[in-house]
């Protein structure tokens, strides 16, 4: 039982990484229709940037977190509007083999800017453990989970509430009326972008914090891809939970099968899950009426 | 005289095609500027720099009234919409020639939301109402461009207007009814706090019943709420009887304009767009071709 919790934990913190980089995919698709091939990059550079702040500025962790999502703001802004305006109006096609390119030229920059070898953010916190009884949880994982469950609600009442919200959501469903409504489409585009890339960094924070930096954390991506798909690709909060789904699910498989499954579980539930589900758990079936 | 007029139109001059050139109130740049609340001077549009779809068109709208644009499939009535409203260039057209000026100002190279924030809006082919908003949601977006109190204000005039809406404001657009969907299209422009409001082909596959409930609307939206209405119809009928002046496109000109009392008693009119002629209706496939030809060169 104790080792049932464990896993389910540990499974909850990965899951919530998952669940965050899920959710920046979510943001992109939803207010642009695309999907960013880089978003695993985009978090990777991140984090980099958050560890050479904690290693040339200051360690304390305010300043960390605040340096790493002006970095991630401004990273996305930049890539908004120097990489994929020019691409506007282009075939959806076309544009996502653009970020696919965008990936490599961001994971291979980090070879050249920082270096191969491994790196631990320390900033003191993040790895003392809690004991819970005769299980222990790490301070970090706790946190991950509640920021995970906290932009949640945010980015729900977002969505929800908010005029600039209701207007991301009326570009992604028709950006030409959207226009003639007066709704700037770019700007909407730009702040989608920022948005995403901080969300997307505050994960990267949070796994550098737990795990190790390194060159090949750009996989985040690939393992929260699924969860974007599981959850709904336009559905940002179903997309946070489908990270949980595939976090929790992966360590059960590692735990109780093998570490060999543990890499494929993930993808084998969006399999079957799509099979029955295409659009995603919680995505949004078209509204078709004749 | 059929030679000259088609040379002018080659050479770029206003083609005056009307049936009684001597009357015709359109091309005289310098009264018109001045009464004319949109303008459209001479304009050339050219898509994927190759496709001409308006040549040389001239077109005024006076403040408060009623103009139609009408014309089949193709005839670019769409595209001059687009041009007014600055999207052209979201399908690769460009405005190559040519002015629109609103209130005097010329207005062409403004982005959409600054044109909507200086009072011209359109609604879009097809209703385009964001199917998975609300219709609270879908009104809250034509009021983008506005403050929170004036977004307010205006819907409650818009609910005043529409009480269907009112009643079903928490409800998803998408699901609505064709007719619902265009007075929610419509209540979304009203929104916008607009002077000038085109409507792209607002009968559009609707049943007749609801296209009279439409063309109440219109009728209103000039009458009590003083809009300046630019109508773009296939449906000449239903145009021309509730608009003041109107302009018959072909193939991306003007080949025909004048009053509505003028138009609807046009022999060629008649005949080709409203489906009448001495015989009992009859279609376009019937009518000679020597017939097509004279309008052009008449």
């Amino acid at each position: 039982m104790q080792y049932l919790i464990q896993l389910l934990i540990s499974g909850l913190a990965i899951g919530a990484i998952y669940g965050l980089i899920a959710m920046a995919f979510a943001v992109i698709y939803k207010s642009t229709g695309l999907v960013n091939f880089a978003q695993g990059e985009m978090t990777m550079i991140v984090a980099y940037v958050a560890w050479t702040i904690s290693t040339t500025i200051s360690g304390n962790i305010f300043v960390v977190a605040f340096g790493a999502i002006v970095a991630a703001v401004l990273l996305g802004l930049v890539i908004e509007r120097v990489v994929m305006r020019p691409m506007l109006g282009e075939p959806v096609f076309s544009t996502v083999m653009v970020t696919i390119g965008l990936a490599v030229i961001l994971r291979s920059s980090i070879n050249f800017i920082w270096d191969a070898y491994p790196h631990a953010l320390d900033l003191g916190v993040g790895r003392d453990v809690v004991r819970v009884g005769s299980i222990g949880v790490r301070t970090g994982q706790i946190a991950v989970i509640t920021t995970l469950l906290l932009l949640l609600v945010g980015i729900w009442a977002f969505f929800r509430y908010s005029k600039f919200g209701v207007a991301m959501r009326a570009v992604a469903a028709d950006d030409r009326t959207a226009l003639l409504m007066g709704i700037s489409a770019p700007r909407v585009h730009g702040f989608a972008w920022a948005a995403s890339s901080a969300i997307a960094g505050i994960a990267g924070v949070f796994f550098a914090l737990s795990y190790d930096l390194s060159p090949v954390m750009f996989q985040l991506g690939l393992k929260a891809f699924p969860a974007t798909i599981l959850g709904g690709l336009d559905a940002v909060l179903g997309s946070g939970l489908g990270g949980l789904l595939i976090g929790i699910t992966e360590n059960l498989a590692g735990g109780y099968v093998g570490s060999g499954m543990k890499e494929v579980a993930g993808f084998l539930m969006i399999i079957v899950v799509l099979m029955i589900r295409p659009f995603g758990i919680f995505g949004e079936r078209d509204i078709e009426r004749v | 005289m059929p030679g000259a007029t088609y040379l002018r139109g080659l050479t770029g001059l206003p083609p005056i095609m009307t049936a009684s050139p001597s009357v015709s109130p359109t091309i005289d740049p310098t009264e018109s500027a001045r009464e004319s609340l949109l303008e459209f001077r001479n304009v050339r549009i050219v898509y994927d720099n190759a496709i001409e779809a308006i040549r040389d068109v001239s077109i005024a709208v006076p403040a408060s009234g009623i103009v139609a644009l009408l014309g089949s499939n193709g005839a670019g009535k769409s595209t001059l919409l687009k041009a007014m409203s600055g999207i052209l260039h979201t399908e690769e057209g460009e405005l190559e020639n040519g002015s629109i000026s609103f209130r005097g100002e010329s207005v062409h190279h403004l982005a959409p939301d600054e044109l909507v924030r200086r009072g011209i809006v359109q609604v879009p082919e097809g209703r385009r109402v964001f199917p998975a908003l609300t219709i609270d949601e879908n009104l809250q977006m034509g009021g983008y461009t506005k403050s929170a109190a004036e977004t307010r204000q205006q819907r409650e005039k818009v609910f005043g207007m529409f009480p269907r809406l009112y009643e079903r404001r928490d409800q998803i657009a998408g699901y609505m009814s064709g007719g619902e969907q265009q007075m929610l299209a419509i209540g979304r422009a009203l929104m916008t706090g607009p002077a000038l409001l085109a409507l792209d082909e607002p009968s559009l596959g609707l049943a007749p019943l609801i296209i009279d409930r439409i063309y109440e609307v219109i009728a209103k939206l000039r009458d009590e709420m003083k809009l300046t209405v630019l109508l773009v119809e296939q449906n000449a009928q239903r145009a021309l009887d509730i608009c003041d002046y109107a302009y018959i496109l072909e193939t991306g000109r003007v080949v025909l304009d004048g009053t509505a009392r003028k138009l609807s008693a046009n022999e060629d009119v008649q005949e080709f767009y409203l489906g009448v002629s001495g015989s009992g209706r009859k279609s376009m496939r019937d009518v000679k071709h020597y017939k097509r030809r004279k309008r052009w060169l008449s």
